[in-house]
Parts: C-alpha cells; sequence; structure tokens
C-alpha cells in the first residue's frame, strides 16, 4: 500500500540519565517496560499502525544494542518494499568533521541528505522515550485540514502540574500563539508532548537558517517553534486524548509498569486493534508452578513462578524461586529471584540473579528502589 | 546438510478426534503457544536443512498460514524455500490420498531440488534431534536407509498402531510390524528416514507401480530384505501424538518445565509464529498453579494443572482444572472444567460443571457456545 507521505523520524538519542544503571548499557528508548516491550516498540508500532512505512531512528547514547534492535524492521511490519526503519547514527561527511548531534533539530538538519532523498511532503518528529498509542494518521489529517505549517500535538495536563511541561498558549482554533518552556506561570494547560508534525519544505528552510545561527541551541522546543511563531506561521495544537507517559525516572517508570495492572487502563495493550509489537524472544509460555500464588500481576513468556509474585510485571524468561516474593515490584527479563528472597516496591535490572533470601526495597518506601548492577565510580 | 527436507503427512494410525477435524495433526496447538509442526520443523532447520517441503493431507489453509515462507523457523528467503505441498487434485476415494500418491504428484518439484539426499519425518513424533548426527552416522554405515526409532517401554498404551521394527546385531532393520499394544518393551519407528534422493524417487515410482492403497512405509516394508536399512536410535524424550488422549497425556506432562526443558533447549529452539500478544494479567481473584499460560490471557478465575493458549479468558469464580484450552476460547463466570480440551474461539458459559472422569477427555468444538 503506498504510504501517506511522511516520513517519521524518532529521536532515540537520549541517555536517560535519571534512570541511572538501567541505562547504563542501552539508550532510554531501548529500556524494557510492561514485560515483553521496550520503550521504543511504542513509536515504532504507532508507525506501523499508522501507515507510515519509511521510519529514521536517530540514535546517538550507547547505540549498539539500539541500532540493531530497530534494524529488524519485521518486527513491526515496516520491512515493506516501500519503506523500512534506518538507523541515522552521527556521521562524518565529506564536507563536514564529524560531529555529534547537538540537539534535537540538528539531528534532522545532520539528515537532511536522508530526509531528500525520500523528498516526503510531510516529517513527523517524535520522541523515543514514551509510553503511548496514538494514530499519527489522524493527526496528519489535521495538520492538513488546518493547512498548519507545523502541527505540535498536546496534552491537557492538570493546572498545577502544567508548570513542570512545555506550554502552548493557544487561540481561537487551536492556534498556537506562545510557547513557554516550564512556565512558572502557566497561562493554558496544554503540554506539548514532544510529537510535531513539519511541512517539509519550510522545515527545511528554517532548519538550515538554523544550523547557520551560532547562538541557537538546535532544539526544536527551544528554537524551531519559536522562530516559527516569530515569523507567524500556522502553528495549530492537536489535542490528544489517552494514556501518555514520560517514563524519565525509576518512579515514573515503575508507575507506568503499575498502570498495567489496573483492569481499565487507558493504555490496554490487549487491544488487538492496536497492537504493539516487539521482539519475538522464542520463549515457552510462562508456568505457574504448584505451589506458586499469583495475584494481580502481568506475567509474560518464559517466566517460571515457584514462588509469591503479588502487583507485579514480570519481564520475559524471569525466574521466581520457591519462597520468594515479588510485590509491588517490575522485574526486568531474564532475572533471577532467589529462594526466599524478599522483593517490594522495586525495579531488578535485567538479567540480575537476586541471591537467596536477598531482601531489596520497603513497603511504603517514597521512592522506588532500583535494583541494579552498580557501576564503578558511583 | 546437503538433504531436503520433507515433512510427510499422517497416515490413518495418527487422528486427534476433534481438534482433526478442523486442521491436520501438524497444525494442531501445542503447549499453548506452538503448532505440532514447529518441533520437527525447527529439528530440521536447525539442522541446517534450508529447503523444506511440507505435505498437507488437506485443509492446507491453516498450515500455509502458520509457516509463512519460513523465515520465521530461520530458513533463508533468498536461499531457502518452504513449500506447502498438497495433492491439487480431487481423489476419489479418501483412501487413495497416500503419502505416495502425493509425493508422485509432486515429483517435480522432488527432482528439482539440488540436494542429493531426502530426509522424510512426520509431524507427530515430537523429539529434539541434530539430524546432522543422522547424515554422519548414515555415511559411516553405508547404509541405504537410515531409520529412526526409540525405545519405549509403554508401548501397550502409547504408540498404538505406530510400526515396529526389529533390529539384528548391527542395528539392521529385519522386519517391520504394527503396534497393536500387546508387548510393553518395544522399538518403534520414527517413521523418519535418510536417504539418496535416487532411492526416495525409485521407492516411490516402486510403490505406485505395486499399489495405489501403498503408503510409503510398506513399500519400505516389502523392501527390507533388498535395501540394508540401519536403525538410529533417538535418545531422549519421544512422545507420539497420534490420538486425542495421547496428545492430552503428553501435552499434561510437558507442562513441567524438567521435562519441558528436553524438548526446548536453548541452543537447539523450536521456532513458531509469534501474534504479539500482549503478556497475560491476573487480576486480583486470578490464580494459577502448575500451570503453563500463553500470552495475552486474562485470569480472573482459578486455573490447575491446565494449558491455556493466547488470548483465552477464564472468568471470575471459574475453576478449570486439567483442562486445555485453545487460543481466544472464553469461560465464563462460575464454570467448572476437569479434564476438557476446548478448541479455539469457543465460549463455555452456560453451565455449571463438565467434568471427564475418563482418561480421554472432553472436547468442546470451534466456536462451540455451551
Amino acid at each position: 500500500m503506498r504510504s501517506n507521505n511522511m516520513v517519521a523520524m524518532i529521536l532515540a538519542g537520549g541517555r536517560g540519565t535519571r534512570l541511572f544503571e538501567l541505562t547504563s548499557k542501552v539508550a532510554k528508548p531501548a529500556v524494557n517496560f510492561g514485560g515483553k516491550y521496550r520503550i521504543i516498540d511504542f513509536p515504532l508500532s504507532n508507525c506501523a499502525n499508522s501507515d507510515i512505512s519509511t521510519v529514521g531512528v536517530l540514535t546517538q547514547y550507547e547505540s549498539v544494542l539500539l541500532n540493531s534492535y530497530v534494524a529488524k524492521d519485521q518486527y513491526w511490519g515496516l520491512d515493506i518494499n516501500d519503506g523500512g526503519v534506518y538507523v541515522l547514527s552521527p556521521r562524518e561527511k565529506a564536507t563536514e568533521d564529524f560531529e555529534v548531534y547537538q540537539g534535537t533539530a540538528d539531528a534532522i538538519t545532520q539528515n537532511i541528505d536522508f530526509l531528500d532523498s525520500i523528498d516526503p511532503e510531510y516529517v513527523l518528529i517524535l520522541s523515543g522515550d514514551h509510553i503511548y498509542k496514538m494514530n499519527y494518521a489522524k493527526m496528519l489529517g489535521y495538520h492538513k485540514m488546518k493547512g498548519a505549517d507545523a502541527t505540535i500535538a498536546v496534552l491537557e495536563v492538570p493546572m498545577k502540574e502544567a508548570s513542570r511541561f512545555g506550554i502552548m498558549n493557544t487561540g481561537e482554533g487551536d492556534r498556537i500563539l506562545e510557547f513557554e518552556e516550564k512556565p512558572k506561570e502557566p497561562k493554558s494547560n496544554l503540554a506539548s508532548m514532544g510529537i510535531y508534525i513539519f511541512t517539509y519544505k519550510k522545515l527545511r528552510q528554517y532548519l538550515l537558517a538554523d544550523a547557520a545561527n551560532t547562538e541557537s541551541r538546535h532544539d526544536f522546543g527551544h528554537d524551531i517553534i519559536p522562530t516559527y511563531l516569530n515569523d507567524k506561521m500556522n502553528l495549530y495544537a492537536y489535542r490528544f486524548k489517552g494514556y501518555w507517559k514520560d517514563v524519565g525516572t525509576v518512579d515514573s517508570l515503575w508507575e507506568a509498569n503499575m498502570d498495567l495492572l489496573n483492569a481499565n487502563n487507558e493504555l490496554d495493550l490487549a487491544d488487538a486493534s492496536w497492537k504493539i509489537y516487539t521482539e519475538d524472544v522464542n520463549a515457552l509460555p510462562q508456568y505457574i508452578g504448584p505451589d506458586a500464588s499469583v495475584k494481580n500481576s502481568y506475567i509474560t513468556e518464559g517466566c517460571v513462578v515457584e514462588g509469591n509474585v503479588q502487583n507485579s510485571v514480570l519481564g520475559t524468561n524471569v525466574k521466581v524461586a520457591k519462597g520468594a516474593k515479588v510485590i509491588d515490584s517490575v522485574i526486568m527479563p531474564g532475572t533471577v529471584i532467589g529462594e526466599n528472597a524478599t522483593i517490594t516496591r522495586c525495579i531488578v535490572a535485567e538479567n540480575m540473579v537476586i541471591p537467596k533470601g536477598a531482601k531489596y526495597g520497603k513497603k511504603n518506601s517514597e521512592h522506588i528502589e532500583l535494583v541494579a548492577e552498580k557501576q564503578e565510580g558511583k | 546438510m546437503n538433504a531436503l527436507g520433507i515433512i510427510n503427512f499422517e497416515g490413518d494410525t495418527a487422528f486427534i478426534d476433534g481438534l482433526g477435524e478442523y486442521r491436520p495433526v501438524p497444525a494442531v496447538s501445542f503447549l499453548g503457544r506452538y503448532r505440532i509442526i514447529d518441533v520437527i520443523l525447527s529439528n530440521m532447520t536447525n539442522s541446517g536443512i534450508n529447503n523444506v517441503q511440507v505435505y498437507c493431507k488437506e485443509k492446507p489453509r491453516n498450515l500455509i498460514e502458520h509457516l509463512g515462507n519460513g523465515q520465521r523457523y530461520n530458513i533463508n528467503s533468498k536461499r531457502g524455500k518452504l513449500q506447502v505441498l498438497y495433492g491439487e487434485k480431487m481423489f476419489s476415494s479418501l483412501v487413495y490420498n497416500t503419502d505416495i500418491a502425493n509425493f508422485e504428484l509432486n515429483m517435480q518439484y522432488i527432482q528439482r531440488d539440488s540436494n542429493p539426499y531426502v530426509l522424510i519425518a512426520p509431524s507427530y513424533f515430537v523429539y529434539s534431534l541434530d539430524f546432522t548426527d543422522v547424515m554422519k552416522k548414515h555415511l559411516d554405515t553405508g547404509a541405504d536407509v537410515t531409520l529412526l526409532y526409540t525405545s519405549t517401554n509403554e508401548a501397550r498404551t502409547s504408540f498404538l498402531g505406530c510400526d515396529v521394527v526389529k533390529l539384528d546385531s548391527e542395528k539392521r532393520v529385519t522386519s517391520f510390524e504394527k503396534n497393536r499394544g500387546n508387548n510393553k518393551n518395544r522399538l518403534i519407528s520414527l517413521e523418519a528416514y535418510l536417504m539418496k534422493k535416487s532411492l526416495f524417487i525409485d521407492l516411490v515410482e516402486k510403490a505406485t507401480k505395486t499399489s495405489s492403497l501403498y503408503w510409503f512405509k510398506d513399500i519400505l516394508a516389502d523392501s527390507v530384505e533388498q535395501l540394508d536399512i540401519r536403525g538410529f536410535q533417538v535418545r531422549g524424550y519421544v512422545a507420539c501424538l497420534n490420538s486425542l488422549s495421547e496428545y492430552y497425556r503428553n501435552c499434561m506432562e510437558l507442562k513441567h518445565p524438567s521435562v519441558s526443558a528436553l524438548l526446548f533447549k536453548p541452543d537447539w529452539p523450536i521456532y513458531t509464529q509469534t501474534n504479539d500478544s500482549c503478556p497475560t494479567r491476573f487480576h486480583d481473584n486470578g490464580t494459577a498453579k502448575d500451570s503453563v499460560i500463553a500470552n495475552g490471557c486474562v485470569i480472573e478465575g482459578t486455573v490447575d494443572g491446565s494449558i491455556l493458549g493466547r488470548n483465552v479468558r477464564i472468568g471470575e469464580g471459574a475453576v478449570v482444572k486439567n483442562c486445555i484450552i485453545l487460543e481466544d476460547a472464553v469461560i465464563g463466570k462460575d464454570v467448572y472444567l476437569e479434564n476438557v480440551v476446548v478448541d479455539k474461539y469457543a465460549q463455555v458459559k452456560n453451565i455449571d460443571r463438565l467434568t471427564s472422569y475418563e482418561p480421554t477427555p472432553i472436547y468442546v468444538k470451534r466456536l462451540d457456545r455451551i
């Protein structure tokens, strides 16, 4: 099927320093979520489900795993003749020295040659570290209907939290009049989700002009959008309703996982009409042992549960040995919880071995404890 | 490995009641997320067999969908080939729909393949085996045909209708007979054979001339004196899924990880088709014990000693004990099921209790509503 003439560019270079050891070896978009997924499965599956066939993934930080992961475009059904997933890391060019991506806009500017080779009418800019389901085709329809130069997806957040976000102040017909990054006294509660649709020709001009500007930080929110606004371009806010979560901290990553335990959670990963696709790991179905007890939990393939699991999310191939207790926790793939160990309110990183009888975390703790291999120097 | 893989279809000695009415044995669901054919096909591709023909007696749609182009089994999409072949003609009577008739009808594809050897095996015997070891042995002994067999002491109740082989001291097959369950220790043929392709073609032609009711194993039995047929013993786990009760019994045994580890080995993976189901969600009152549960299930009741396929729903207060529930089936509120096999998409809602007291489970039909 011919696609909708929009290329998606996923910004996946983020390091995610507030996730600490979870991102010591992999970039944030490759961090595990919901038992069997990685965060970047969400934008990639959204693209596939929105009939976007060409997706560029801009990677930078610890990108070996991420690059090889997203290159397997068949996971998301993006391996069609007309498109595919393109891994775009910073690279040396004939005319310029090698430079890492300086900002979100610079990452796109450095790949103008790639975009030109595809020559799309529209470019969709996404971030690789949010959990949500969204039909970008509908957003493109809105962009076209408004005759916009740029459309920014926004979420209505509670007014008291608005100062944590980039806020769009809009006028008639949701035309964006002003953009304020983390305003002390917000005038609106429309928070930018970091999802932009640009009409490519115009964006190209602005990117090149921005690249030449030595004062610029080469960032969409900080530079490109304000310049568009200054020039009285047509910018519109696209109101998104539904589940959206930035999983930038250990606490928020844990919360997003816990949301899956709620039977009425808006994310609804069981919805067959908008599946989230991921790697097929070739594991046996889960086995729940004769003495096991499982309650209110989210458990995936390859798990072997012999102990007690309550209000928790278990990743692929997690083993919970006899007498072990996993309560209010997220266990990432490949981890083994030893006999009689107790894990409460924790995120346990991938491929850890928790020894027999060990205890981690506390009931009612203020923050979620991260159990991971400690890095040298920390 | 320079052999063409042929996955043969089952004769009338293998039929899984109920489940078998909707799909051939190879396409029957196995251990929650697999199909029976995944095991033999993965053995072949893991052994480096890159060209595989799957013969299908009837109802090929299901198999074609499941197998795809073979990529999910690691068959190289350019160098390798996976074909699903069937008679492509009407047989005036089902008894004429033999493996020989199908080989004959598709002979051009067998001849065109460039591999000098063929490895034939049906899918209803499940085991984990590196066929390159069989090839080594075949070349060592210089046999005409190498035949796989297993040694069992359960031949009274299992492997019924299968071929029993007798071997001499050099492991040469001296006779074939049917297992009628009158002896507990038997050597059972796995109906898997390795031989030169030219010999295979000769045997198919000979069979065609002898009788139009002949199966490949019949012509092999006829040739036991002229050919050097050597046994190769498959050690370790071997199960034969040739009836509903044997299917049920073997699946129940395979539930436990210590048993399934004999068939599903980390360095010898069994591949299958993914369907991107999300993980399984246990509700507050949903519990499970001694059970194998595929992804996408929603469990609000009690699951005990059972196998659940993908996207199965177990309602509040429902109890599912020693059951096999296939994909997308729904077990309603407060229903009690014991020793039941529930086929795909069935909805069991309007009864209180369904229990089988026999070794053979009760079977609930595909799409059925009860």
